[in-house]
């Protein structure tokens, strides 16, 4: 073919055709990259140096009333072990003392680790973890450790941080101190104060800020200012009073360890505020040991028993429907009502007084006072149990309180067995810190406050709110009717069913409680018997200042199972602690009295003796005692001897005589 | 300007190692003071003095306050 100019020019605009194109390609993709998906990828590349980083709030702490730190948070510490990065020398001279240093801390045997970090090393494992959960004392000691003590380069001694709520006092009071955690739906699991106070106050917010990556695996903050700044979480001040708190807990356990006892809780109450001093919750696990696991005094309604006898004699008085010298006949022991039979321990009481029936604690007693008079109108009595907040909760602030139970007429469990049953506490169910708000009512007078855990929630020193008592009821019953039941509950200790509990130096007041529980099944029950013993009160008997329950489930009953052998031993020793332990003090005129010629002889002596070491001085009226005191305290030793007794006449050396050693000086005195 | 940046990313380093610290000495803290708070409990204190035969009082202390003569 002939290369004519033509055929030169149709390649030439054909090669710049496709160049063109391929321009306009390049063009329009460029279009596409920076307008239509620019965005995206200027986000993309700002992801990947740039990051928003959460900045956590610390979560405030939790104190006692004495502002001993109940729960705060702390970082605890993971270590494990790069087995690749170490040198072969290193590795070979330091393993052995470091799987010795290793079996010691932990107990484990030296071989079995040296084994896990050898395969480890062979495997190449870059992250083999040793130990969970190390405070950081024993971070620093496992940190000190051959081999690890090189580093993380050269040891390969690798570890993460990770923030724990602690627990200072331990087990004690753990469920009532409490905790929150949030799991990954973010929900929030939320017990004891810890939990109920998290959201309002201890949480804090967290805060955001925007880092730009620098190397090192830092990153530096872009602007000054956070994003959004973070809020520290408040630390709250809770009633628990550490000292109390710890009696309450050791002799609950000891009790329950004693009585085989499935599960109790013990609460102290400050009469006249109903801040909580003292709440122990003990359950029993497999292995038979007692932990803190649920808060049964608040989220556990069972059947009172006994200790509701004060409720319905309370409400039988204030009625005036009887009086505490009203007879009741409690026959033999045993009577039928509707049918159904109520049993008293023991033989029967036979006739006795209303006042008489409670410090005894007869069903029959109390079934009988409540029926004869109420049956005709039981509205009557649950009104007053009504008036009395008895069938509502508290409304405590730690979460799950338990619902108490007042069956009325119309209910499933109502029947006209129903009204003698509830005297005697059953056919009914309360929560312990229910009970007890309303003994300690008593002892406040007949005022009914709500138990509460919060005082005051503070940043740093400065309050920021301060709680004070939140008066549920403001007079139960008439003044009468109070003084009527307080004697009752005192003669309860004095020669009642607490008698057991007397004691003659302190004075406490209280109603024992001894409950059947799962009895649902009789022929069951009767094999296998099943109780809750319980203990309600306050002390001192004259002018309250704590109320207390104790409540232990399902005591082995070849141990004992009565309220007062059980669970009245707590309240004696809380008793007995609060008592040893506030002074008595005893106010009595001074006897000093400033007398002139008192000071004149001790001016006179002082003079004497600080002038005259060697020389003999002039005694001549001084007090006998005086001058030999004087004498004997001379540097020359001397021999003294007096003669009479009273003040010095005259002296067998003059004055101003310089004094030799074993001289004897003669006193005459009148 | 470059010093200045510099200079920012070493204070950062600082702040992060100083932090290190302050959770460090925290923890150190918490631990001492979980530690005292448990030995200084009554109950603990009780059991160490029993073998030296001490016994918690049962009666209270007497506090005798004098009221000075005018």
């Amino acid at each position: 073919m002939a290369t004519t100019e033509t055929n030169i020019l149709n390649r030439l605009y054909f090669v710049a055709g496709c160049m063109f194109v391929f321009a306009l390609a390049v063009v329009f993709k460029l279009c596409t990259i920076q307008f239509i998906d620019g965005d995206k990828y200027r986000a993309m590349a700002q992801k990947r140096s740039i990051k928003p980083f959460d900045i956590p709030a610390n979560r405030g702490n939790v104190y006692s009333a004495d502002g001993s730190l109940l729960a705060t948070s702390i970082p605890k510490y993971n270590v494990g072990i790069d087995a690749v990065t170490s040198s072969e020398k290193n590795f070979k001279k330091y393993i052995k003392p470091l799987c010795d240093s290793l079996s010691v801390f932990t107990g484990k045997s030296s071989g079995s680790i040296e084994q896990k970090i050898k395969k480890a090393r062979n495997t190449k494992d870059q992250y083999l973890l040793l130990l969970r959960n190390l405070s950081y004392s024993e971070f620093i000691r496992v940190r000190s450790f051959p081999l690890f003590e090189l580093g993380s380069i050269r040891g390969g001694f690798v570890y993460d941080q990770t923030t724990k709520r602690e627990h200072p006092m331990g087990g004690i009071a753990e469920r009532s101190i409490g905790y929150e955690r949030k799991d990954e739906n973010g929900y929030y699991t939320r017990v004891g104060i810890d939990g109920a106070f998290g959201k309002d106050y201890l949480r804090g917010e967290n805060g955001r800020r925007l880092k730009q990556r620098i190397g090192k695996g830092e990153w530096k903050p872009i602007r000054d200012a956070n994003e959004i700044e973070p809020k520290n979480g408040l630390d709250i001040y809770t009633t628990i009073d550490v000292n109390i708190q710890d009696i309450a807990h050791h002799s609950l356990l000891g009790q329950l360890e004693k009585y085989e006892a499935e599960h109790g809780c013990v609460v102290v109450m400050d009469v006249k505020t109903g801040e909580i001093k003292a709440i122990s919750n003990l359950g029993r696990n497999k292995n038979g040991k007692y932990y803190e696991r649920l808060n049964y005094a608040v989220g556990e309604s069972h059947e009172p028993g006994s200790t509701f006898k004060v409720m319905a004699m309370m409400a039988a008085l204030e009625d005036k429907v009887i009086d505490t010298s009203t007879v009741v006949d409690t026959k033999n022991g045993r009577k039928m009502f509707y049918g159904r039979p109520i049993n008293d321990s023991g033989a029967g009481h036979g006739k006795i007084s209303a006042a008489k029936a409670l410090e005894v604690s007869s069903n029959i007693g109390l079934a009988t006072i409540i029926d004869d008079n109420y049956k005709s109108n039981p509205e009557k009595f649950l009104k007053r149990l009504r008036a009395w907040r008895l069938d509502k909760t508290l409304g405590v602030s730690i979460i799950g309180e338990g619902e108490p139970v007042i069956p009325k007429p119309g209910d499933k469990i109502w029947s006209r067995n129903a009204l003698p049953s509830m005297a005697y506490g059953y056919n009914m169910q309360l929560t312990p810190l229910q009970t007890l708000a309303f003994y300690n009512a008593i002892a406040n007078n007949g005022q009914l406050i709500k138990p509460r855990f919060l005082r005051a929630v503070k940043e740093f020193d400065r309050e920021e709110e301060v709680f004070g008592k939140e008066v549920l009821v403001n007079k139960l019953c008439s003044d009468e009717t109070l003084a009527k039941i307080k004697d009752i509950l005192k003669n309860i200790v004095v020669r009642g069913t607490g008698e057991r509990l007397y004691s003659e130096t302190f004075s406490m007041a209280g109603k024992t409680g001894t409950a059947r529980t799962d009895y649902a099944n009789y022929e069951e029950w009767r094999k296998d018997r099943k109780y809750v013993s319980s203990f309600a009160g306050y002390f001192p008997v004259e002018n309250p200042k704590y109320s207390c329950i104790v409540v232990i489930h399902k005591p082995s009953t070849e141990v004992g199972y009565y309220g007062a052998d059980v669970s009245g031993p707590v309240f004696k020793r809380i008793a007995q602690k609060i008592y040893t332990d506030t002074p008595l003090i005893d106010e009595i005129q001074s006897v000093e009295y400033e007398n002139s010629v008192v000071i004149q002889d001790f001016e006179k002596f002082n003079l004497v003796s600080n002038t005259y070491k060697t020389i003999m001085p002039d005694l001549i009226g001084m007090p006998a005692m005086d001058a030999i005191a004087f004498l004997e305290n001379m540097e020359v030793d001397v021999k003294v001897k007096l003669n009479g007794s009273g003040v010095i006449k005259s002296q067998s050396i003059s004055k101003n005589i310089k004094l030799k050693s074993n001289q004897t000086i003669v006193l005459e005195a009148s | 300007m470059i010093a200045s940046a510099h200079s920012a990313d070493k204070k950062v380093f600082e702040i992060s190692r100083l932090s290190n610290e302050v959770k460090e000495l925290r923890s150190a803290f918490v631990d001492g003071r979980s530690k005292l708070m448990r030995l200084k409990m009554e109950s603990t204190i009780v059991k160490k003095v029993k073998e030296k035969g001490l016994e918690i009082s049962t009666n209270p202390p007497k506090k005798i306050k004098i009221k000075a003569q005018e």
